[in-house]
């Protein structure tokens, strides 16, 4: 993970054993140091959910209210679990995330192991769902098969059907509006994502991907290849 | 003897279950098997009102069920089919008066006489369903082609599926020219979304009303194309590889005189 940004940013950023170690100027302005922390984690996505961050700004003498506001800035915004002063001294060697090879002389963290450290749900079911017949995952939902009109599904995140969604589909439940529904062959007798309504879904004749979304407030369906509407993150994602 | 009992269902009523029953019935009987129809709601006695059958019913399928009589005192010999049996239904509406357990019991029995035992089930997912579908081996799901019977059926089909029942369609009350017109979901339509086997395809067909009034089989009419339909699929049901006929547009009468004296070409 190459995480260590451009040279001329006055915030850098790497990774360590466990979480990130933050280089920074203290005399920089504050909301310009919050800016660049902000440009910085962002690109880093979920992976700075839960991380301990070290602050290394050439020791922490005097630095106690600075720590303080930047420590409530990334905890509220990025979810860190905590936020370290370094010592004066030079900071560790920079070592893969899982830390499994410790004092690996690539410097690169093992990126294809940092995502076992995360997990997202998912209840996957093959089969035809027919009418009468109702399935509730408590996150995701991935059913291989086709959705019967009068059969439902309710999830707590997305709705994904490789097959023809006929049915009533509920995603996002109760009020995660961030859900999708995605289906090839997009004919719902109703939709919800979240807590948002959408009786009249136009019927698509045609059997391609389309997934909706909520959209300020409302429910859109569009062609999931065209618009590609991941294909824009920057980083993987985890849902 | 080790017969077979197959469960007549929709779901939706009004779909053509009781037709599809003493068609099917008819016709297997018309191939020598012992058949025996047996009356799981109160409609094959109306499909018999106009064959003076009524007044020859002294037991029925509770009295049986019940050991009150021998089947063979319960079943009521057709008279224009050999080897064809009606079991009428109760008259009384007591409705607890039958039950799965009690059915079974009751379909033992019948397989040591009856090659075939078919069940016309009430319509509904109720206790008529539950007691036709309890001694079934086999399920033949009619559905007409409208979207709310398609949904009823498909809805009994999971039922029967979660009982190890596979079951079979036949489409009925097809209308071809409404079909070729789009203003009827085709039998490619029905079955891609039910996705069972299908057994048969059964036009619109005046003749089925007829029949019912009159009391003449359906299936002995050679003109009676849902008639024929039901023979083809009783030969299926005994196994016979026959391809399904799907049912088409009758070229109206004017048309067919046209090709006749040569004009319209
Ligand atoms: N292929 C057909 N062509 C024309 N009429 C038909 C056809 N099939 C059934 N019918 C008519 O439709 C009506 C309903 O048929 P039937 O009684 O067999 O349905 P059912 O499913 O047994 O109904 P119920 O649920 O009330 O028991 C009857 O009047 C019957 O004559
Ligand atoms: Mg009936």
């Amino acid at each position: 993970m190459d995480v260590q940004l451009s040279d001329k940013s006055q915030v850098r950023l790497k990774g360590v054993r466990d979480g990130f170690w933050v280089t920074l100027d203290p005399s920089l302005p504050a909301d310009y140091i919050q800016e660049e922390l902000t440009r910085v984690f962002n690109q880093l996505q979920h992976l700075a959910f839960n991380s301990h961050v070290t602050l290394d700004m050439g020791g922490p003498e005097g630095r106690e209210s600075i720590v303080e506001m930047l420590r409530a800035f990334l905890k509220s915004k990025f979810n860190v679990a905590s936020v370290a002063v370094a010592p004066a001294s030079p900071p560790p060697k920079e070592v893969p995330v899982n830390g499994e090879h410790g004092g690996d002389k690539s410097h690169k963290p093992d990126m294809s192991s940092v995502w076992m450290e995360h997990h997202s749900d998912a209840l996957v079911i093959a089969g035809r769902v027919r009418s009468g017949q109702k399935i509730t995952a408590q996150k995701h939902l991935v059913i291989l098969g086709d959705v019967n009109p009068g059969s439902e599904l309710i999830a707590g995140g997305d709705i994904l059907i490789m097959g023809t969604l006929g049915g009533i589909a509920l995603a996002g439940q109760p009020d995660n509006e961030a859900a999708i529904i995605l289906a090839i062959g997009f004919k719902p007798i109703q939709i919800q994502i979240g807590g948002i309504i959408a009786t009249e879904v136009p019927v698509s004749q045609r059997h391609t991907l389309e997934f909706a979304r909520v959209d300020h407030g409302d429910i859109v369906v569009e062609d999931y290849i065209k618009t590609n509407p991941f294909g824009r993150l920057t980083w993987p994602e985890v849902r | 003897m080790d017969g077979k009992v197959i469960v007549i269902t929709s779901g939706k009523g009004g779909v053509g279950k009781t037709t599809a029953t003493a068609c099917i019935g008819a016709a297997l009987a018309l191939e020598n098997r012992q058949v025996a129809v047996v009356d799981m709601d109160i409609g094959l006695r109306n499909l018999d009102g106009g064959m003076g059958l009524e007044n020859r019913i002294v037991f029925n399928v509770v009295d049986a069920a019940k050991g009150k009589c021998k089947i063979k005192q319960a079943a009521i010999k057709d008279r224009r089919i050999e080897n064809l049996y009606l079991i009428p239904a109760s008259q009384s509406d007591n409705k607890d008066a039958l039950t799965p357990d009690i059915m079974v019991r009751l379909c033992k029995e019948l397989r040591k006489e009856f090659d075939y035992v078919l069940l016309d089930c009430p319509a509904g997912i109720e206790r008529g369903f539950e007691n036709s579908v309890a001694p079934a081996d086999e399920a033949v799901v009619v559905c007409t082609p409208e979207v709310s019977s398609v949904r009823d059926a498909d809805r009994v089909i999971a039922l029967l599926y979660a009982r190890s029942i596979t079951p079979r369609l036949i489409v009925n009350r097809i209308v071809p020219e409404m079909v070729e017109n789009g203003d009827m979901l085709s039998h490619e339509d029905v079955v891609d979304v039910l996705s069972v086997e299908l057994l048969g395809l059964v036009p619109l067909d005046n003749q089925v009303v007829i029949s019912t009034n009159t009391g003449a089989p359906l299936v002995l009419q050679k003109d009676s194309e849902a008639g024929q339909s039901f023979r083809r699929i009783a030969l299926r049901m005994e196994g016979q590889d026959i391809p399904i006929e799907i049912p088409q547009a009758q070229k109206s009468f004017w048309k067919k005189l046209g090709i006749i004296i040569g004009i319209g070409k």
